[in-house]
């Protein structure tokens, strides 16, 4: 399926995996952002990825928690950086040039590169 | 398919199957029922390999391990309850193996317990760490094939061949008192929530993954979950069986694990006790390695991060924090003393009740045509993971009950 | 809030005496019948030495914790498991099977009541 055309937001697109032109893993789709207006063809304007989109989608209980532990940053993928939707996201850019590898490139920092074969 | 690689990975599937609640539960229905619970071991498998078959064939065709899919199918509110649930049962699975491991070292060293924990610890994340993913499967798998000791033992000791083949026909033992009954029931629930428990899927399946598999490895998939898974079967139904034969007719029973041992001792000395010994820490090790890693690829696949052991390391480094976390956290419930026993109870209990919310995802994903193409579920495999699905849920339903009332299978 | 009452003094009731008892008089019967098996497969040569020490002292150590947890300190099969207790390491298998038979006795019967 491409990127084009119609679709199904919650079942074809909500909560995807998303991955980048290097195949490397680049979140989930957490949010949706449209564009549009009432009576008028609504389009994806842009995936939302991180804890940042999980407002409206939990508990607010859940949602204070989640912050607590993951705080509230959020990538923007604009739409025409999407490849493909099919079981997952396919973009058309890297991962790093999106902002969406930050905290694994944070992360990534106290990982020792030893002793693996 | 090379021959080679698929013996390797049905002999990998024998040695790796059981592990430390398979063990206790196998040793303790053989005890306690004879032959009579062999049914529930062989419908166990039979759902573990349907399922297994589908979550392999879900990684294989739509490249994405089931967590991913998962999500997608159930949303963020049921995913976390899902995540959430699977992660806690999955830990306290991997707390008891890890203590399993320092109970059987303790037998065979005489070591301190508390050290012995912390030495499993390291030894298996540093297997992990140095090891690439297809290594640290096939290291454990092949080792616990020391386990086949057991199956030997029960043709050494001459068991009524009959009544133990009997007892792969469903059945209720007669005579039995109602707090009996309501023992054997529970039992039932408990063999199937071993062999079924959940980080099984989600290990085989991101392990698809791991090792790049396609369409080309379907048969490969079919063979090892239904050979490998089975032939696995019969080493923790020979457990059960010796237990029959040797330990219900004294009163044994167990209430240690190491007991089990004493199955292969009993015919064989002690080269049997040893073999039985190292084969059971190799098989309860590589347990606590994929509960461990099974978790690390829940969260990991649920959150998008990058995943997996075909990486290095460093390469997936929240992925890494997330299997060193859970080997820590699995190292401070055993040292916190639980005993052993007691959390092989837990484990089962918090497992069965996540089976439903495992399997229904995967069902969906497996029948779905625009992710499974030409490869999604056919009549039989719709059919019996319909008839599997049910079953669980009746047996999630029915779990804490018959938990309570029974003492946990004692009382 | 009397109607309350007569619940909590039917499960505090329940908590107490052999039937709550019954899960531990079933760990000590199974314990001293593996201290039996253990002990007979030792004299026959058939265990290391460390395995026969550290499952002696497993035995033990769950003896005392079913020992321990008991409700009723002064019945007949408290008594039986702290004779249990007693025994020496190497005590003779026939000796602790006997112990074992008895706590199947009390086992049976609390059962079936």
């Amino acid at each position: 399926m491409s990127a084009l055309g119609h679709l199904k937001i919650v079942s074809q697109l909500l909560d995807l995996p998303i991955i980048d032109k290097d195949e490397r893993s680049c979140g989930i789709v957490d949010d949706v952002e449209l564009e549009g207006r009432p009576g008028k063809e609504m389009k994806v304007a842009a995936l939302l990825v991180g804890p940042g989109a999980y407002d409206g989608r939990m508990p607010a209980w859940l949602l204070w928690l989640t912050r607590q532990i993951a705080g509230d940053r959020m990538a923007r993928v604009p739409a025409d950086q999407i490849d493909e939707i099919g079981a997952v996201v396919k973009l058309k850019s890297c991962g790093e040039d999106l902002g969406l590898h930050q905290v694994e490139d944070k992360v990534r920092a106290w990982i020792p590169r030893k002793g693996a074969l | 398919m090379n021959p080679l690689e698929l013996t390797l990975g049905i002999m990998t599937a024998v040695g790796g199957f059981v592990d430390i609640s398979e063990l206790v539960f196998a040793a303790k229905a053989g005890s306690m029922f004879g032959y009579a619970l062999i049914w529930a071991f062989v419908l166990g498998t039979i759902g573990m390999s349907v399922f297994g078959e589908m979550s392999g064939r879900v990684a294989a065709i739509a490249k994405q391990p089931v967590f991913n899919l998962m999500r997608h199918r159930l949303g963020l509110k049921l995913g976390l309850v899902t995540l959430i649930g699977s992660l806690i049962s999955t830990l306290i699975t991997c707390a008891a193996e890890v203590g399993g491991m320092a109970l059987i070292l303790n037998y065979l060293t005489g070591l301190p317990y508390p050290l012995l924990a912390v030495a499993s610890v390291i030894v298996v994340s540093a297997s992990m760490w140095v090891l690439p993913f297809k290594w640290i499967e096939r290291t454990y798998g092949l080792l616990g094939l020391m386990m086949i000791v057991f199956a030997v033992a029960v043709v050494a000791i001459h068991p009524p061949w009959a009544k133990l083949i009997g007892g792969a026909v469903p059945q209720v033992p007669s005579g039995l008192s109602s707090k009996e009954l309501l023992n054997y029931s529970y039992f039932i629930v408990a063999i199937l929530s071993a062999v079924l428990f959940p980080y099984e899927s989600y290990f085989y399946s991101s392990g698809g993954i791991e090792e790049g598999w396609g369409a080309k490895d379907l048969l490969t998939n079919r063979v090892t979950c239904t050979v490998g898974f089975g032939l696995g079967s019969l080493l923790a139904i020979s457990i059960l069986a010796a237990s029959a034969q040797l330990f219900g007719p004294l009163n044994v029973g167990p209430e240690i694990p190491g007991t089990s041992a004493l199955e292969a001792a009993i015919p064989f000395g002690r080269v049997g006790l040893m073999l039985a010994l190292l084969g059971m820490l190799f098989a309860v090790a590589g347990a606590a390695v994929e509960t461990c890693m099974s978790n690390a690829y829940a969260v990991s696949q649920f959150f998008g991060w990058e995943w997996g052991r075909h990486a290095k390391p460093w390469e997936a480094p929240r992925f890494t924090l997330a299997w060193i976390a859970v080997m820590l956290l699995a190292l401070l419930i055993v040292l916190t003393g639980v005993d052993v026993m007691s959390l092989v109870e837990y484990a089962v209990l918090f497992s069965i009740i996540v089976l439903p919310l495992t399997y229904l995802p995967l069902m969906l994903l497996a029948n779905d045509k625009s992710y499974m193409r030409e490869h999604a579920n056919k009549w039989l495999a719709k059919g019996l993971g319909w008839l599997f699905f049910v079953i669980v849920t009746c047996a999630a339903i029915a779990a804490i009950p018959l938990y309570l009332l029974t003492s946990g299978g004692s009382g | 809030m009397r109607w309350l009452l007569l619940p909590l003094l039917l499960l505090a009731a329940c908590s107490k005496g052999p039937e709550a008892d019954l899960p531990y008089i079933s760990q000590a019967r199974s314990l001293a019948a593996e201290w039996a098996l253990i002990n007979e497969q030792a004299s026959q040569g058939k265990l290391t030495p460390t395995y026969i020490e550290t499952m002696r002292k497993s035995v033990r150590e769950q003896l005392q914790t079913s020992a321990k947890a008991l409700s009723e300190p002064q019945s007949g099969y408290a008594k039986e498991i702290q004779a249990v207790l007693k025994e020496p390491d190497g005590a003779r298998p026939e000796e602790l099977r006997a112990h074992a038979a008895r706590l199947k006795q009390v086992e049976d019967s609390l059962e079936s009541a």
